[in-house]
Protein backbone atom coordinates (compact mmCIF):
# COMPACT_ATOMS: atom_id res chain seq x y z
CA UNK A 1 0.00 0.00 0.00
CA UNK A 2 1.41 3.40 -1.01
CA UNK A 3 2.01 6.26 1.41
CA UNK A 4 -0.87 8.25 -0.10
CA UNK A 5 -3.22 5.29 0.32
CA UNK A 6 -2.14 4.90 3.95
CA UNK A 7 -2.65 8.63 4.50
CA UNK A 8 -6.17 8.39 3.07
CA UNK A 9 -6.93 5.53 5.45
CA UNK A 10 -5.62 7.57 8.38
CA UNK A 11 -7.80 10.50 7.32
CA UNK A 12 -10.80 8.16 7.27
CA UNK A 13 -10.00 6.86 10.77
CA UNK A 14 -9.61 10.43 12.05
CA UNK A 15 -12.99 11.39 10.64
CA UNK A 16 -14.59 8.37 12.34
CA UNK A 17 -12.89 8.82 15.71
CA UNK A 18 -12.84 12.57 15.98
CA UNK A 19 -15.19 13.96 13.29
CA UNK A 20 -12.29 15.63 11.53
CA UNK A 21 -12.96 16.61 7.92
CA UNK A 22 -10.78 14.19 5.87
CA UNK A 23 -9.65 17.09 3.67
CA UNK A 24 -8.05 18.63 6.79
CA UNK A 25 -6.02 15.50 7.49
CA UNK A 26 -3.10 16.10 5.15
CA UNK A 27 0.38 14.61 5.55
CA UNK A 28 2.16 17.56 7.12
CA UNK A 29 -0.60 18.31 9.66
CA UNK A 30 0.33 17.57 13.24
CA UNK A 31 -2.09 15.79 15.53
CA UNK A 32 -1.82 18.78 17.88
CA UNK A 33 -3.05 21.06 15.10
CA UNK A 34 -6.04 18.74 14.69
CA UNK A 35 -6.76 18.99 18.45
CA UNK A 36 -5.99 15.30 18.99
CA UNK A 37 -5.02 14.89 22.65
CA UNK A 38 -3.25 11.82 24.02
CA UNK A 39 -6.47 9.98 24.91
CA UNK A 40 -8.01 10.60 21.48
CA UNK A 41 -4.70 9.57 19.94
CA UNK A 42 -5.01 6.23 21.67
CA UNK A 43 -8.45 5.78 20.09
CA UNK A 44 -6.90 6.60 16.72
CA UNK A 45 -4.10 4.08 17.32
CA UNK A 46 -6.49 1.26 18.24
CA UNK A 47 -8.65 2.00 15.19
CA UNK A 48 -5.53 2.03 12.99
CA UNK A 49 -4.44 -1.31 14.50
CA UNK A 50 -7.82 -2.85 13.70
CA UNK A 51 -7.80 -1.49 10.17
CA UNK A 52 -4.26 -2.55 9.26
CA UNK A 53 -4.07 -5.66 11.44
CA UNK A 54 -0.88 -4.54 13.12
CA UNK A 55 -0.04 -3.76 16.70
CA UNK A 56 1.47 -0.40 17.61
CA UNK A 57 3.22 -0.73 20.98
CA UNK A 58 2.40 1.99 23.52
CA UNK A 59 6.01 3.14 23.54
CA UNK A 60 5.92 3.85 19.79
CA UNK A 61 2.89 6.03 19.22
CA UNK A 62 3.78 9.07 21.37
CA UNK A 63 6.50 9.86 18.83
CA UNK A 64 3.98 10.39 16.01
CA UNK A 65 3.86 14.17 15.63
CA UNK A 66 2.38 14.46 12.16
CA UNK A 67 0.09 12.31 10.05
CA UNK A 68 3.06 11.53 7.85
CA UNK A 69 4.98 10.13 10.86
CA UNK A 70 2.15 7.66 11.42
CA UNK A 71 1.82 6.90 7.70
CA UNK A 72 5.54 6.13 7.45
CA UNK A 73 5.33 3.86 10.50
CA UNK A 74 2.38 1.93 9.05
CA UNK A 75 4.02 1.70 5.64
CA UNK A 76 7.19 0.27 7.16
CA UNK A 77 5.37 -2.09 9.53
CA UNK A 78 3.08 -3.50 6.84
CA UNK A 79 6.05 -4.01 4.53
CA UNK A 80 7.78 -5.93 7.31
CA UNK A 81 4.66 -8.01 7.93
CA UNK A 82 4.17 -8.90 4.29
CA UNK B 1 -27.94 -20.49 28.26
CA UNK B 2 -26.22 -22.47 31.00
CA UNK B 3 -22.88 -21.27 32.37
CA UNK B 4 -20.47 -23.35 34.40
CA UNK B 5 -17.58 -21.77 36.29
CA UNK B 6 -14.36 -23.76 36.76
CA UNK B 7 -12.02 -22.30 39.37
CA UNK B 8 -8.60 -23.65 40.23
CA UNK B 9 -8.75 -22.62 43.90
CA UNK B 10 -10.00 -25.43 46.14
CA UNK B 11 -12.16 -23.03 48.16
CA UNK B 12 -13.44 -19.48 47.94
CA UNK B 13 -11.29 -17.80 50.54
CA UNK B 14 -8.54 -15.51 49.44
CA UNK B 15 -6.58 -14.47 52.49
CA UNK B 16 -5.04 -11.05 52.49
CA UNK B 17 -6.76 -9.65 49.45
CA UNK B 18 -9.39 -7.00 49.10
CA UNK B 19 -10.86 -5.13 46.22
CA UNK B 20 -12.28 -1.67 45.59
CA UNK B 21 -15.51 -1.74 43.57
CA UNK B 22 -16.13 1.55 41.79
CA UNK B 23 -19.33 2.97 40.30
CA UNK B 24 -18.71 1.49 36.86
CA UNK B 25 -18.94 -2.03 38.35
CA UNK B 26 -21.45 -1.35 41.12
CA UNK B 27 -23.87 0.11 38.58
CA UNK B 28 -24.10 -3.38 37.04
CA UNK B 29 -24.37 -5.15 40.38
CA UNK B 30 -27.23 -2.78 41.25
CA UNK B 31 -29.03 -3.89 38.07
CA UNK B 32 -28.67 -7.50 39.25
CA UNK B 33 -30.08 -6.58 42.66
CA UNK B 34 -26.82 -7.41 44.47
CA UNK B 35 -25.89 -3.97 45.77
CA UNK B 36 -27.47 -4.34 49.22
CA UNK B 37 -25.66 -7.62 49.88
CA UNK B 38 -22.36 -6.11 48.76
CA UNK B 39 -22.94 -2.95 50.80
CA UNK B 40 -23.49 -5.02 53.94
CA UNK B 41 -19.95 -6.43 53.66
CA UNK B 42 -18.29 -3.21 52.45
CA UNK B 43 -16.92 0.05 53.71
CA UNK B 44 -17.54 3.24 51.75
CA UNK B 45 -14.47 5.48 52.08
CA UNK B 46 -15.12 8.79 53.80
CA UNK B 47 -12.70 10.61 51.48
CA UNK B 48 -10.01 10.10 48.89
CA UNK B 49 -6.83 11.58 50.36
CA UNK B 50 -3.34 12.02 48.89
CA UNK B 51 -0.57 12.39 51.49
CA UNK B 52 3.09 13.22 51.60
CA UNK B 53 5.20 10.16 52.30
CA UNK B 54 7.25 11.69 55.12
CA UNK B 55 5.17 14.24 57.00
CA UNK B 56 1.65 12.91 56.26
CA UNK B 57 0.64 16.32 54.93
CA UNK B 58 -2.67 16.26 53.06
CA UNK B 59 -1.63 17.05 49.51
CA UNK B 60 -5.23 16.86 48.30
CA UNK B 61 -8.52 15.39 49.39
CA UNK B 62 -11.92 14.77 47.85
CA UNK B 63 -15.13 13.68 49.60
CA UNK B 64 -16.45 10.20 48.79
CA UNK B 65 -19.11 9.15 51.36
CA UNK B 66 -19.05 12.69 52.73
CA UNK B 67 -21.92 14.73 51.29
CA UNK B 68 -22.75 11.68 49.14
CA UNK B 69 -20.31 13.28 46.71
CA UNK B 70 -19.19 10.16 44.81
CA UNK B 71 -22.69 8.76 44.26
CA UNK B 72 -23.94 12.20 43.21
CA UNK B 73 -21.22 12.42 40.57
CA UNK B 74 -21.18 8.85 39.27
CA UNK B 75 -24.61 7.40 40.11
CA UNK B 76 -23.38 4.38 42.11
CA UNK B 77 -21.28 3.87 45.24
CA UNK B 78 -17.60 3.03 45.88
CA UNK B 79 -16.98 -0.01 48.10
CA UNK B 80 -13.95 -1.48 49.84
CA UNK B 81 -14.67 -5.21 50.21
CA UNK B 82 -12.80 -8.41 51.04
CA UNK B 83 -12.52 -10.67 48.00
CA UNK B 84 -13.98 -13.57 49.97
CA UNK B 85 -17.10 -11.47 50.69
CA UNK B 86 -17.44 -10.50 47.04
CA UNK B 87 -17.01 -14.12 45.95
CA UNK B 88 -19.56 -15.27 48.53
CA UNK B 89 -22.16 -12.76 47.32
CA UNK B 90 -21.59 -13.60 43.67
CA UNK B 91 -21.45 -17.38 44.12
CA UNK B 92 -24.64 -17.37 46.21
CA UNK B 93 -26.45 -15.38 43.51
CA UNK B 94 -25.00 -17.56 40.73
CA UNK B 95 -25.79 -20.86 42.40
CA UNK B 96 -23.25 -23.25 43.80
CA UNK B 97 -24.39 -26.17 41.62
CA UNK B 98 -22.64 -24.69 38.56
CA UNK B 99 -19.50 -23.57 40.38
CA UNK B 100 -16.72 -26.15 40.26
CA UNK B 101 -13.74 -25.60 42.56
CA UNK B 102 -10.34 -27.27 42.45
CA UNK B 103 -10.37 -27.38 38.64
CA UNK B 104 -7.05 -26.21 37.17
CA UNK B 105 -7.17 -26.08 33.39
CA UNK B 106 -4.33 -27.94 31.68
CA UNK B 107 -5.50 -28.44 28.10
CA UNK B 108 -7.92 -27.06 25.52
CA UNK B 109 -8.98 -29.05 22.47
CA UNK B 110 -11.20 -27.70 19.71
CA UNK B 111 -13.62 -30.33 18.45
CA UNK B 112 -15.96 -29.14 15.71
CA UNK B 113 -18.60 -26.85 17.19
CA UNK B 114 -17.48 -27.45 20.74
CA UNK B 115 -14.43 -27.23 22.96
CA UNK B 116 -13.04 -29.88 25.26
CA UNK B 117 -11.43 -28.74 28.50
CA UNK B 118 -9.09 -30.99 30.46
CA UNK B 119 -8.38 -30.26 34.10
CA UNK B 120 -5.49 -31.32 36.34
CA UNK B 121 -7.84 -33.34 38.56
CA UNK B 122 -8.74 -35.58 35.61
CA UNK B 123 -12.08 -33.94 34.90
CA UNK B 124 -13.00 -33.45 31.24
CA UNK B 125 -15.75 -31.07 30.13
CA UNK B 126 -17.25 -30.12 26.78
CA UNK B 127 -18.55 -26.59 26.13
CA UNK B 128 -20.11 -24.62 23.26
CA UNK B 129 -17.92 -21.64 24.07
CA UNK B 130 -15.18 -20.96 26.60
CA UNK B 131 -14.56 -17.64 28.36
CA UNK B 132 -11.09 -17.45 29.88
CA UNK B 133 -11.10 -15.15 32.91
CA UNK B 134 -7.93 -16.67 34.31
CA UNK B 135 -5.83 -13.66 35.11
CA UNK B 136 -2.66 -11.97 34.00
CA UNK B 137 -0.77 -15.28 33.56
CA UNK B 138 -3.71 -16.76 31.65
CA UNK B 139 -3.52 -20.31 30.33
CA UNK B 140 -6.37 -19.60 27.92
CA UNK B 141 -4.58 -16.55 26.49
CA UNK B 142 -1.52 -18.64 25.80
CA UNK B 143 -3.74 -21.00 23.81
CA UNK B 144 -5.15 -18.07 21.81
CA UNK B 145 -1.94 -16.14 21.08
CA UNK B 146 0.61 -18.94 21.27
CA UNK B 147 2.89 -16.95 23.54
CA UNK B 148 3.17 -15.62 27.07
CA UNK B 149 2.21 -11.97 26.72
CA UNK B 150 2.65 -11.07 30.39
CA UNK B 151 5.28 -8.42 31.06
CA UNK B 152 6.84 -7.71 34.44
CA UNK B 153 6.40 -3.99 35.17
CA UNK B 154 9.56 -3.47 37.21
CA UNK B 155 7.38 -2.85 40.24
CA UNK B 156 6.21 -5.15 43.00
CA UNK B 157 3.96 -4.86 46.03
CA UNK B 158 3.67 -5.86 49.65
CA UNK B 159 0.12 -6.18 50.86
CA UNK B 160 -1.85 -6.99 53.94
CA UNK B 161 -5.07 -6.67 55.90
CA UNK B 162 -4.76 -5.22 59.38
CA UNK B 163 -7.36 -4.62 62.13
CA UNK B 164 -8.05 -0.88 62.19
CA UNK B 165 -7.60 -0.85 65.96
CA UNK B 166 -3.95 -1.87 65.46
CA UNK B 167 -3.23 1.34 63.55
CA UNK B 168 -3.33 4.11 66.19
CA UNK B 169 -0.96 6.35 64.20
CA UNK B 170 -3.09 6.31 61.06
CA UNK B 171 -5.00 9.52 60.34
CA UNK B 172 -8.43 9.07 58.74
CA UNK B 173 -8.42 5.24 58.79
CA UNK B 174 -11.73 5.03 56.91
CA UNK B 175 -10.54 7.10 53.97
CA UNK B 176 -8.96 5.68 50.83
CA UNK B 177 -5.45 7.13 50.90
CA UNK B 178 -2.42 7.31 48.66
CA UNK B 179 0.88 8.01 50.43
CA UNK B 180 3.18 9.24 47.65
CA UNK B 181 6.97 9.16 47.88
CA UNK B 182 10.19 8.59 45.98
CA UNK B 183 10.09 5.31 44.00
CA UNK B 184 7.17 3.98 46.04
CA UNK B 185 3.62 4.55 47.24
CA UNK B 186 1.23 2.99 49.68
CA UNK B 187 -2.52 2.73 49.06
CA UNK B 188 -5.01 1.67 51.69
CA UNK B 189 -8.73 1.60 52.30
CA UNK B 190 -11.03 0.08 54.91
CA UNK B 191 -13.09 -3.05 54.32
CA UNK B 192 -15.76 -5.00 56.20
CA UNK B 193 -19.25 -3.85 57.12
CA UNK B 194 -17.98 -1.42 59.75
CA UNK B 195 -14.53 -0.57 58.46
CA UNK B 196 -12.97 -2.85 61.03
CA UNK B 197 -10.09 -3.82 58.75
CA UNK B 198 -7.66 -1.84 56.62
CA UNK B 199 -6.39 -3.33 53.37
CA UNK B 200 -3.11 -1.95 52.06
CA UNK B 201 -1.02 -2.25 48.94
CA UNK B 202 2.55 -0.92 49.12
CA UNK B 203 4.30 -0.61 45.76
CA UNK B 204 8.05 -0.33 45.19
CA UNK B 205 10.20 -0.04 42.08
CA UNK B 206 12.13 -3.22 42.77
CA UNK B 207 13.26 -5.69 41.71
CA UNK B 208 14.17 -4.53 38.21
CA UNK B 209 13.93 -8.10 36.91
CA UNK B 210 11.53 -10.75 38.19
CA UNK B 211 13.14 -14.17 38.32
CA UNK B 212 10.72 -16.41 40.29
CA UNK B 213 8.42 -18.75 38.36
CA UNK B 214 5.15 -17.45 39.78
CA UNK B 215 3.98 -13.94 40.69
CA UNK B 216 4.56 -14.24 44.45
CA UNK B 217 7.90 -14.65 46.20
CA UNK B 218 8.89 -14.96 49.81
CA UNK B 219 11.21 -12.26 51.14
CA UNK B 220 13.06 -11.79 54.41
CA UNK B 221 10.66 -10.41 57.01
CA UNK B 222 12.65 -7.14 57.23
CA UNK B 223 12.39 -6.36 53.51
CA UNK B 224 8.91 -4.75 53.43
CA UNK B 225 9.72 -2.35 56.27
CA UNK B 226 13.23 -1.64 54.98
CA UNK B 227 11.71 -0.71 51.61
CA UNK B 228 9.85 2.16 53.32
CA UNK B 229 12.65 3.41 55.58
CA UNK B 230 12.17 7.10 56.38
CA UNK B 231 8.42 7.08 55.65
CA UNK B 232 5.83 8.37 58.10
CA UNK B 233 5.32 6.21 61.25
CA UNK B 234 1.73 5.37 60.18
CA UNK B 235 3.08 3.71 57.03
CA UNK B 236 5.71 1.74 58.93
CA UNK B 237 3.13 0.75 61.56
CA UNK B 238 0.79 -0.63 58.91
CA UNK B 239 3.43 -2.68 57.11
CA UNK B 240 4.80 -3.99 60.40
CA UNK B 241 1.31 -4.93 61.63
CA UNK B 242 0.69 -7.06 58.54
CA UNK B 243 3.93 -9.00 59.12
CA UNK B 244 3.65 -10.51 55.65
CA UNK B 245 6.96 -11.66 54.14
CA UNK B 246 5.57 -11.93 50.62
CA UNK B 247 6.22 -9.85 47.52
CA UNK B 248 3.72 -9.71 44.63
CA UNK B 249 5.16 -8.99 41.19
CA UNK B 250 3.04 -6.57 39.19
CA UNK B 251 2.59 -7.88 35.66
CA UNK B 252 0.73 -6.34 32.76
CA UNK B 253 -0.35 -7.89 29.46
CA UNK B 254 1.04 -6.36 26.30
CA UNK B 255 -1.77 -5.01 24.11
CA UNK B 256 -3.28 -7.77 21.99
CA UNK B 257 -4.88 -7.55 18.56
CA UNK B 258 -7.18 -10.52 19.20
CA UNK B 259 -8.96 -11.60 22.34
CA UNK B 260 -10.52 -14.67 20.76
CA UNK B 261 -9.84 -17.67 18.59
CA UNK B 262 -12.46 -20.11 17.42
CA UNK B 263 -15.02 -20.55 20.19
CA UNK B 264 -12.72 -19.29 22.92
CA UNK B 265 -12.46 -15.73 24.22
CA UNK B 266 -10.61 -14.04 27.08
CA UNK B 267 -11.58 -11.13 29.27
CA UNK B 268 -10.35 -9.19 32.31
CA UNK B 269 -6.68 -9.40 33.26
CA UNK B 270 -6.24 -12.28 30.82
CA UNK B 271 -6.99 -9.87 27.96
CA UNK B 272 -5.69 -6.56 29.28
CA UNK B 273 -3.84 -7.07 32.57
CA UNK B 274 -2.99 -3.63 33.92
CA UNK B 275 -1.23 -2.03 36.84
CA UNK B 276 -3.67 -1.62 39.71
CA UNK B 277 -3.15 2.11 40.32
CA UNK B 278 -6.58 3.19 39.09
CA UNK B 279 -8.15 0.31 41.02
CA UNK B 280 -9.60 -0.90 37.74
CA UNK B 281 -8.28 -4.42 37.15
CA UNK B 282 -11.34 -6.06 38.67
CA UNK B 283 -13.74 -3.29 37.72
CA UNK B 284 -12.90 -3.48 34.02
CA UNK B 285 -13.14 -7.28 34.24
CA UNK B 286 -16.66 -6.86 35.62
CA UNK B 287 -17.47 -4.43 32.78
CA UNK B 288 -16.13 -7.02 30.32
CA UNK B 289 -18.26 -9.77 31.84
CA UNK B 290 -21.49 -7.78 31.69
CA UNK B 291 -20.74 -6.66 28.13
CA UNK B 292 -20.01 -10.18 26.90
CA UNK B 293 -23.02 -11.61 28.73
CA UNK B 294 -25.33 -9.07 27.09
CA UNK B 295 -23.92 -9.78 23.63
CA UNK B 296 -24.11 -13.56 24.08
CA UNK B 297 -27.67 -13.33 25.36
CA UNK B 298 -28.83 -11.87 22.06
CA UNK B 299 -26.72 -14.04 19.74
CA UNK B 300 -27.10 -17.57 18.42
CA UNK B 301 -24.47 -20.30 18.54
CA UNK B 302 -23.88 -19.78 14.80
CA UNK B 303 -22.50 -16.27 15.15
CA UNK B 304 -19.96 -16.78 17.91
CA UNK B 305 -17.16 -15.14 15.91
CA UNK B 306 -19.29 -12.09 15.23
CA UNK B 307 -20.24 -11.85 18.92
CA UNK B 308 -16.63 -12.09 20.05
CA UNK B 309 -15.59 -9.50 17.45
CA UNK B 310 -18.27 -7.11 18.71
CA UNK B 311 -17.18 -7.72 22.29
CA UNK B 312 -13.58 -6.94 21.48
CA UNK B 313 -14.53 -3.86 19.47
CA UNK B 314 -16.55 -2.56 22.40
CA UNK B 315 -13.87 -3.16 25.01
CA UNK B 316 -10.40 -2.87 23.50
CA UNK B 317 -10.07 0.90 23.32
CA UNK B 318 -11.42 1.60 26.80
CA UNK B 319 -9.31 -1.01 28.55
CA UNK B 320 -6.19 0.05 26.61
CA UNK B 321 -6.74 3.63 27.76
CA UNK B 322 -7.03 2.60 31.40
CA UNK B 323 -4.08 0.25 31.07
CA UNK B 324 -1.92 3.07 29.74
CA UNK B 325 -3.21 5.63 32.21
CA UNK B 326 -2.46 3.25 35.11
CA UNK B 327 1.15 3.04 33.96
CA UNK B 328 1.49 6.81 33.83
CA UNK B 329 -0.11 7.03 37.27
CA UNK B 330 2.51 4.65 38.67
CA UNK B 331 5.28 7.06 37.68
CA UNK B 332 3.36 10.06 39.01
CA UNK B 333 2.88 8.44 42.42
CA UNK B 334 6.60 7.69 42.70
CA UNK B 335 8.17 11.08 41.99
CA UNK B 336 11.02 12.21 44.22
CA UNK B 337 10.58 15.45 46.17
CA UNK B 338 11.14 18.39 43.85
CA UNK B 339 9.55 20.46 41.10
CA UNK B 340 7.89 17.53 39.33
CA UNK B 341 6.29 16.32 42.55
CA UNK B 342 5.13 19.87 43.29
CA UNK B 343 3.54 20.13 39.85
CA UNK B 344 1.78 16.81 40.44
CA UNK B 345 0.61 17.92 43.89
CA UNK B 346 -0.88 21.07 42.41
CA UNK B 347 -3.19 19.11 40.13
CA UNK B 348 -3.85 15.84 41.97
CA UNK B 349 -6.94 17.37 43.57
CA UNK B 350 -8.59 17.33 40.14
CA UNK B 351 -8.22 13.57 39.92
CA UNK B 352 -11.90 12.71 40.17
CA UNK B 353 -12.89 14.99 37.31
CA UNK B 354 -9.84 13.95 35.31
CA UNK B 355 -10.84 10.29 35.68
CA UNK B 356 -14.60 10.74 35.52
CA UNK B 357 -14.44 8.85 32.21
CA UNK B 358 -13.39 5.77 34.17
CA UNK B 359 -15.90 5.86 37.01
CA UNK B 360 -18.82 7.34 35.07
CA UNK B 361 -18.78 4.60 32.43
CA UNK B 362 -22.03 2.73 31.94
CA UNK B 363 -21.84 -0.71 30.29
CA UNK B 364 -25.50 -0.71 29.26
CA UNK B 365 -25.19 2.70 27.62
CA UNK B 366 -22.12 1.53 25.70
CA UNK B 367 -24.18 -1.39 24.37
CA UNK B 368 -27.10 0.88 23.49
CA UNK B 369 -24.75 3.24 21.64
CA UNK B 370 -23.61 0.34 19.46
CA UNK B 371 -27.21 -0.64 18.80
CA UNK B 372 -28.03 2.95 17.82
CA UNK B 373 -25.05 3.09 15.45
CA UNK B 374 -26.08 -0.24 13.90
CA UNK B 375 -29.66 0.99 13.46
CA UNK B 376 -28.47 4.28 11.94
CA UNK B 377 -26.18 2.52 9.47
CA UNK B 378 -28.97 0.05 8.53
CA UNK B 379 -31.25 3.05 7.98
CA UNK B 380 -28.62 4.71 5.81
CA UNK B 381 -28.63 1.67 3.52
Amino acid sequence: MSRSEVTAQIADVLSNVSSIDPSEAVSEKSFAELDIDSMTMLEVVVAIEDRFGLLIPDDDWPRFTTIDDLALYIETATLTVS
Amino acid sequence: MTANVFEQAPELTEIGAAIALSANANREYARLGLLDDLAAASTIPTELIYRDWRDARRVASLPVAKDNAYVDQFGAPYFGIHRADLQKTLSTAFGLENLHLGCRLVNIIEDGDSVVLEFANGRVERADIVVGADGVRSTVRRWITGSDDAIYSGTSAFRGIVPTENLPSLPDPHAIQFWMGPDAHLLHYAIGGTGELVNFFAVVETPKIWLPEGTIAEVHEDVPIASFRGWHPAVIEMIRAAASPLRWALFTVRPLLHWYRGRIVILGDAAHGMLPHHGQGANTSIEDAFTLAALLAESSSDDVQDTFARFQALRRTRTRKIQRSSRVTSSMLHLPDGPKAQARDAKVGRVRDDFAWIHGFDVQKSLEAVDRRATASAGAV
